[in-house]
């Protein structure tokens, strides 16, 4: 952070601030390309670039100021009808855009951005002098991932503006017009600008980093990626809802205060029923407070999922036109309030699920005709709180699954084998998507289907504790639904026993709980089953699992469902429900464990974490020998 | 010299550049400062509280600086309050219709304390006169 000495903190505003003013400018580009005369919004995102512009000055950020004031300037023109909007010029702005959010994410990491692409400032200047940007930028924003830019052929045209600040401030009434100042770089030019792939438009910031890092020395840091990169630290909270946690916690401090008075008056021996009745009183409010004081704790962490569904008319826009569909992303419930981390931890799906919509999902204008549905395709990507989960869905009303070609396709690639595939009913061919190394387009695009597939997607939204489910008609559309806890921070468990000592499974994927009766137990292909209303289940023990011996029969079973299988734990006896806050383990992680709580009793009980037990290698993976589980 | 207790009024709609302009009027001693996110709240401002000095944006959507400086000088009572104009463009067209409009000053963004030192006092010494 050396390079912002003692500017860091309002840095962290600068970019906080932007980064949502350079969102709203995104999607007002959006709306752009449907009304392209409308003033008001052509206004909006002039001062968005006029906003930023002036901020990235005062931190002496000289390209980002550069790269602004030209995007300004063309603003300028547009909103003064003396430039045309053409999908040529708008490709040009939202490249221009991109960079900027690129070098946001430099500056979040603390790093100076190195110097915008020349092609991009040439390209802009072509714009601004009523000239249609030259082939090199053009082309770039038609193919995905071209990894050499040439560079522009001449950079003398542009005015150094560092230079021409410091001549106003000093003479502010000079009022030189700034494009006519003869200008020289005083600057070093780049060392490998034409290396470096600044394509943002093809692969947005947010989306891709990954193939954006290719680039050595001082470019290096334009190149990282913003937004996705590291998370940020700081959080904007309601004042509001601070107070309510202050407030709360003062009010659990007089409820100490009156448990110590009391403490001192059961010690004296003083414990007659009113004394008793003030102490159940006080414990019952402490215990009402410490609710109140943990849902208000939540509270300060969670933010509007708007934030992030924000970024994404653009990404669907942008993929659309490459791939020469016509799509509306509609978003609906960004009000709707997740924790923090939860929303920075679902970007990667969400951008995955929105690309794959516009990719495979919709179908291109000519087939939606030729089907007698509207050129148009729609997206819609909603949120909502049902109960004590947050439902997203992304629908759209594309070409939808066909079970046939998902079976026929998972068998091709020998996922699984053809008489497995038959056995599938329609809805769970649906679920063949989610096996690592599906892909159902045949030819890898560059758009969706690079490397994460939707088996990571899966993946990503099991480790926030959430499920994904997809329903889907052919010829209608596919709908995706994540379900998802309020929080990671508290967990509702079941409290099982086992070997004596007791364990916290997550409730979530706890479907029921049976009693094992010992003639329902099948032995199939040597493991240990039980059928369950028509559906044949494997038996694990706990102990098993654990790699320890048994030192009872098991009496009950819980009937676990994660998204990879079914299974029925057997485990010895309950203890009850109740939502802990896990403590990670220090310096130790012993397969299978999550963390650790405590108990009422105070004794600490092991969260275990399923589906990393169910791969622990050390275990025997809860097979046992059906004999052990039958009285003989 | 100045009277460092004078109550400014910073208005601008993006707050990274209230704080900016809030630090460096805090550097010059000046800590008695409040702020507006636009014109519209700014005159709010300005009618029901007492300030000695408005230091505010151009470019701000609702009400721009220049609206906001010529409700100013048309209310009787607001009328002598210094306006500094801050914004981002240096053209003479904009300096000649913030000093038509009664601008006392003009700041080019960005600006060092300093600089904004230099602006104050010459209005401080155009009061003073």
């Amino acid at each position: 952070m050396s390079e912002f000495g003692g500017m860091e903190e309002l840095l962290q505003d600068f970019l906080m601030e932007s980064n949502d003013l350079l969102s709203d400018v995104d999607n007002k580009l959006v709306e752009l390309e449907k009304r392209s005369e409308d003033r008001a919004l052509l206004n909006d995102i002039f001062r968005g670039f006029h906003t930023i512009k002036g901020g990235a000055g005062f931190l002496n950020v000289a390209p980002m100021v550069t790269l602004c004031h030209r995007t300004e300037n063309l603003f300028d023109k547009l909103r003064n009808a003396e430039l045309q909007l053409t999908p040529e010029v708008m490709d040009v702005i939202l490249e221009a855009t991109a960079t900027v959010r690129d070098m946001f994410g430099t500056l979040g990491q603390g790093l100076m951005p190195g110097d915008t692409d020349s092609a991009l400032l040439s390209a802009l200047d072509a714009v601004l002098s009523g000239r249609m940007p030259p082939p090199p930028a053009a082309a770039q924003t038609a193919k995905p991932a071209p990894p050499v830019v040439p560079a522009a052929p001449s950079r003398s045209n542009e005015p150094d503006w560092n230079t021409l600040y410091q001549a106003v401030v000093s003479a502010a009434s000079a009022g030189t017009p700034p494009a006519a100042a003869p200008a020289h770089r005083l600057t070093e030019e780049p060392v490998v600008v034409a290396a470096v792939d600044t394509n943002p438009i093809a692969t947005p910031a947010v989306t891709a980093p990954a193939n954006r890092t290719a680039a050595a020395g001082k470019t290096m840091s334009a190149t990282k990626s913003a937004g996705s990169s590291g998370h940020e630290n700081t959080i904007r909270i309601d004042t509001n809802r601070l107070d309510m946690v202050l407030n709360l916690s003062g009010e659990i401090g007089l409820t100490k205060n009156r448990l110590t008075t009391l403490r001192t008056e059961i010690l004296q021996g003083n414990n007659d029923t009113n004394t008793l009745r003030s102490l159940d009183e006080a414990i019952s409010q402490l215990d009402l407070l410490v609710g109140d004081l943990q849902n208000a704790v939540m509270k300060t962490r969670m933010q509007p999922i708007g934030r992030l569904f924000q970024k994404y008319p653009r990404l669907a826009r942008d993929l659309a036109r490459q791939l020469g569909k016509e799509v509306e992303l509609v978003l609906s419930g960004e009000e709707t309030e997740l924790d923090k981390t939860m929303i920075e931890d679902l970007n990667d799906p969400l951008v995955h699920l929105v690309r794959n919509a516009v990719d495979h999902g919709v179908e291109s204008t000519a087939e939606r005709i030729a089907a007698g549905k509207k050129p148009q395709s729609l997206i819609q990507l909603t949120a909502e709180q049902v109960g004590d989960h947050i439902l997203i869905e992304i629908t759209d009303d594309g070409r939808g699954m066909n079970a046939d070609a998902l079976r026929r396709k998972a068998v091709e690639k020998g996922l699984i084998d053809a008489e497995a595939a038959n056995a599938l009913d329609e809805k769970q061919c649906l679920q063949l998507i989610f096996l690592p190394g599906f892909s159902t387009k045949d030819q890898i695009s560059s758009v969706s289907g690079r490397g994460v597939g939707m088996d990571v997607v899966r993946t990503n939204i099991q480790k926030l504790n959430g499920r994904i489910d997809i329903h889907s008609i052919p010829g209608e559309g596919t709908r995706i639904s994540i379900s998802l806890p309020l929080t990671l921070a508290i967990l509702p468990v079941l409290v099982v026993r086992a070997c004596n000592q007791p364990f916290a499974v997550p409730l979530a994927m706890v479907r029921e709980i049976i009693t094992i009766d010992p003639e329902a137990i099948q032995e199939v292909s040597g493991n240990p089953t039980i059928v369950v209303r028509d559906e044949i289940l494997p038996l694990k023990t706990l102990a098993g699992l654990l790699g320890w011996a048994p030192t009872q029969k098991p009496g009950f079973g819980v009937l676990m469902q994660s998204a990879e299988r079914s299974f029925i734990l057997a485990i010895d006896s309950f203890v009850g429900r109740d939502d802990v806050v896990i403590k990670p383990l220090q310096n130790i992680r012993p397969k299978g464990v999550a963390g650790a709580t405590l108990s009422g009793d105070g004794s600490v009980v092991l969260v275990l974490d399923m589906e990393d037990l169910l791969t622990a290698k050390g275990g025997m993976g809860g097979v046992v020998k059906t004999s052990e589980l039958i009285t003989l | 010299m100045t009277d460092k207790n004078l109550r400014f009024l910073v208005v601008d709609d993006f707050s990274t550049m209230r704080r900016i302009v809030r630090n460096l009027l805090k550097e010059l001693g000046f800590t008695n400062v409040d702020e507006a996110e636009d014109g519209q709240v700014a005159l709010h401002k300005l009618k029901t509280q007492h300030f000695d000095f408005i230091v505010s944006d151009w470019n701000m959507p609702n009400m721009t600086g220049i609206e906001l400086l010529k409700a100013v000088r048309a209310d009787q009572q607001l009328k002598p309050l210094p306006f500094l104009m801050i914004t981002a463009e240096a053209k003479r067209e904009n300096i000649i219709e913030a000093a038509m409009a009664g601008a006392s000053g003009y700041i080019v963004k960005p600006f060092t304390a300093a600089t904004l030192e230099e602006k104050l006092n010459k209005i401080f010494q155009a009061i003073h006169k």
